[in-house]
């Protein structure tokens, strides 16, 4: 394990990158639906809105359902960013800086996504209230057609790291970027972890015929962690596909971290954007196109994967 | 990361007793969903200590399989129980004397282990322990491993494929089945194929008020012949 990051540094680097991040998701949202809208751009309201929104959101209440279980559902937020702290820490910045350079990253890295679908679950379930359980049980279903798909994307760019290490396979990229090499894994993961944010097209638990889903009796400062968690999520997936698929800290001339600072962002566009951009598409269409085209094309992904590293 | 034995101690006790809790915790709420997220957390706890073992990967497996399984196990009792959201209370043990002789002796033979078996006592290995953990479970079979996973994995996606593919009466999402010939107007019932299988479930929901009457008819009819 990398002994130069100390914890402190590692939790205080992570905390900044979730809020940081969480923000900047906001911001980027608001200017593209501007954007797309052509109606000229408001740069105040797309700044400030999100800062606006998060303090109306601290001084409201709670909303209360009757007979609720309280405890998971003022744990659910909560949990959903932990996992996504989690997930990012294990994302190099740059050679040196990573929050936790653990040897098996890429697993870590899955875990805490597989585990994130049981706070979406929770906090939908436990309000105790129609609609956000509907949303609960949807995403049971979004959750079990993106897990495949998504792992099986991400194991394969181990393959030719010959490592489960984070940084390891960026290094793997340093002659041949992975987007070119197994070009199939990048919109693979991309299009599993926009369902795993439940993000613009596959937005089935939050969505808005079911008045916020999950989310919809969530309020004040819990919807605000809600937000913030999905935002991160986000973040994270942008961030290690970056790292995975398109050389993460490697580039010329700039440092390390400004070329990952900037293929982060460009993913990050490209993910929000889908809201704008794509309408929803139905769930039974999304769970046949996961279990019937991209798991074979993730297999596939896998066996090419191990053709190029032979 | 260089942890003193205390602190490690110290971890493994307080993820330990969580570990014990939320699995004891497993028996005594009562509502299937509560009952299969605190054996998740029983698990990850497990997990924990796994990690604080040196076990990494095996750690991060555990954790990550558990989640996608107990995400499904409470799916699944909450659809085959008489309970249609898993809030509602319910008690969650049974067939009390077979449960308790099936504890105690587990207890007993996994305690018998922990307690008379010799453990090597030397410090986990420094070196990738991924690839020796791998080696050390397949060896040279690796390969037949593997392609036995992704074959079973290739099984489990046809099952699904035949399950859920469109089949002769409409799509699965449709429902899939059988039309019911009507009696009154047997040349008239469409096959409910692909063809015009698009409105029906909000013709259903929009109509519901002319079906009644159309089935009142019928009984009226049925009435005067």
């Amino acid at each position: 394990m990398n002994a130069a990051t100390p914890v402190w540094a590692a939790v205080l680097g992570v905390g900044v990158v979730v809020i940081a991040g969480s923000y900047v998701t906001a911001v980027a949202d608001r200017v593209i639906e501007q954007v797309v809208a052509r109606q000229g751009m408001r740069w105040r309201s797309a700044l400030l809105g999100p800062a606006r929104s998060a303090a109306l959101s601290m001084t409201q209440g709670r909303t209360v359902t009757e007979r609720s279980d309280a405890p998971a559902w003022a744990l659910a937020p909560a949990l959903y960013v932990a996992l996504a702290a989690t997930a990012l820490a294990v994302v190099p910045l740059s050679r040196t800086a990573v929050g936790a350079d653990v040897a098996a990253g890429l697993v870590l890295f899955g875990a805490a996504q597989a585990l994130a679908t049981i706070p979406v679950f929770l906090n939908g379930w436990s309000s105790n209230s129609i609609l956000p359980e509907i949303g609960a049980f949807r995403f049971i279903a979004q959750a079990l057609s993106y897990e495949m798909p998504n792992l099986l994307a991400l194991l394969a760019v181990s393959v030719p790291a010959a490592s489960l290490r984070i940084t390891d396979i960026v290094i793997s990229q340093q002659h041949l970027w992975n987007i070119v090499r197994i070009p199939l894994g990048l919109p693979l993961f991309l299009f599993a972890s926009a369902g795993l944010a439940f993000w613009g097209p596959f937005n089935f638990p939050d969505g808005a015929d079911l008045a916020g889903g999950t989310a919809a009796e969530t309020s004040g400062v819990h919807l605000l962690i809600w937000k913030a968690g999905r935002a991160s999520m986000l973040v994270a997936t942008a961030a290690m596909g970056a790292a995975a698929f398109v050389g993460g800290w490697l580039g010329p001339v700039l440092p390390g971290w400004v070329w990952m600072l900037v293929k982060t962002s460009a993913l990050l566009i490209a993910l929000v954007s889908t809201r704008h951009l794509a309408g929803r598409v139905r769930i039974e269409r999304y769970v046949v196109i996961c279990w019937a085209v991209l798991i074979p094309l993730a297999l596939l992904n896998v066996v090419i994967a191990a053709a190029v590293s032979l | 990361m260089t942890s003193s034995p205390l602190a490690i101690d110290i971890a493994f006790w307080i993820f330990g007793i969580a570990s014990v809790v939320t699995g004891w915790l497993v028996f005594r709420v009562d509502s299937m969903v509560r009952a299969s997220f605190l054996l998740l957390a029983s698990f990850v706890n497990v997990g924990i200590i796994l990690l604080l073992l040196r076990a990494e990967y095996l750690s991060l497996i555990l954790i990550m399989m558990m989640s996608g399984e107990m995400a499904i196990m409470a799916i699944f009792m909450v659809m085959f129980m008489m309970n249609p959201a898993g809030l509602n209370p319910m008690n969650m043990v049974h067939q009390h004397r077979a449960s308790i002789a099936a504890g105690v002796a587990a207890f007993a033979v996994l305690g018998g282990v922990g307690v008379f078996s010799h453990f090597p006592s030397r410090p986990a290995a420094s070196t990738d322990v991924t690839m020796a953990l791998g080696k050390e479970l397949l060896g040279g079979s690796m390969l037949v491993f593997e392609s036995a996973g992704v074959a079973l994995l290739a099984t489990m996606i046809a099952a699904i494929a035949l399950a859920s593919d469109r089949g002769r009466y409409g799509a699965a999402d449709d429902g899939s089945t059988e039309p019911v010939p009507d009696p009154a107007h047997p040349a008239a019932t469409p096959p409910a194929g692909s063809a015009n299988s698009e409105p029906e479930p909000s013709e259903h929901e929009g109509h519901a008020g002319m079906d009644n009457m159309g089935g009142m008819d019928g009984m009226e009819q049925g009435a005067t012949t």
